[in-house]
């Protein structure tokens, strides 16, 4: 069966993240909004074929943990499994 | 000394490592991340560069290229020394073979420039070129006695102004700045031959 997965990646709490910075920069000088708080991360979207939806999870655990993130920077969130 | 400088595809460093190399009469090879053959050398190089376009994150996936299971078993039998220059201290770091991970430059700009450095108590001068250049320490961690080469000017935030790492017990040297590119005088700076000295003398130990 095929599943289909999306990934969200983001740098740990207290690491400095230099784009959310110079986003937050912009927003201030423009007035836009002065107390917005940006951190960026990624997006990744997964499609493989598994037996069942454990299976399906477990690797796709395995592909975050040694592909999409480094936990020394990174955690990463799986906000969606689903079967299509 | 025979020196084995390895490739991934997008290390553009590679031809600067073997000149430089080659400048201290040591004998070069090319090896190829598909290969697995690390007969017969004292010190194998991790060049600058952009391993695998830098997709993801920089040496994230270089670190599965079959070389690098190679490069673990290379600093099991204790064989010589390892290392990573830029790219390939972002690969180092990326594998584990050393402590924490560089990321993205406080400034958040690709950084080219000459920089002073502490090393060995005194300053040298060499290149650094890189976007992803901080280096973040892992929590808890005592890098007291790795800390062999440091930014006087920190120009990308790293912790403890952390340009270099040496683990001395398994021989894995790796740094941001660019010695190679600091070795003929018709390219300007020549400290980096004090590094490839270090190198010399760490391997005759």
């Amino acid at each position: 069966m095929k599943y289909y997965a999306e990934i969200k990646v983001t740098l740990k709490d207290g690491i400095k993240d230099p784009q959310g910075l110079a986003a937050e920069t912009v927003l201030k000088r423009t007035g836009i909004n002065e107390s917005a708080s940006i951190r960026a991360g990624k997006f990744f979207e997964i499609e493989l074929e598994a037996a069942k939806k454990e299976e399906a999870l477990e690797n796709i655990q395995t592909i975050c943990e040694e592909v999409l993130s480094n936990p020394c920077l990174e955690k990463y969130e799986i906000l969606k499994v689903k079967q299509v | 000394m025979k020196a084995g400088i390895i490739v991934f595809p997008g290390t553009n460093c590679d031809r600067d490592t073997f000149e430089a190399c080659s400048f201290f009469g040591w004998e070069c090879r090319y090896i190829w991340h598909n290969e697995t053959d690390l007969n017969n050398l004292d010190a194998i190089f991790l060049p600058g560069g952009f391993s695998y376009g830098d997709y993801i994150c920089s040496g994230r996936l270089a670190k599965f290229s079959p070389i690098i299971q190679e490069v673990k078993n290379f600093i099991k039998r204790k064989q010589g020394i390892i290392i990573g220059i830029c790219n390939g201290f972002q690969i180092l770091c990326e594998t584990k073979l050393l402590p924490g991970v560089l990321t993205t430059n406080i400034n958040n700009k690709f950084i080219c420039d000459d920089t002073v450095l502490t090393f060995q108590n005194t300053e040298i001068t060499l290149p650094i070129a890189h976007k992803e250049g901080r280096y973040i320490a892992p929590k808890g961690k005592n890098l007291c006695n790795m800390m062999f080469l440091q930014y006087k000017n920190n120009p990308n935030g790293s912790d403890y102004d952390i340009a270099g790492l040496y683990d001395r017990e398994n021989k894995i040297l790796a740094m941001m700045p660019h010695p190679e590119r600091a070795v003929f005088k018709e390219t300007g700076l020549t400290d980096g031959r004090k590094i490839f000295e270090f190198i010399q003398k760490e391997l005759n130990k």
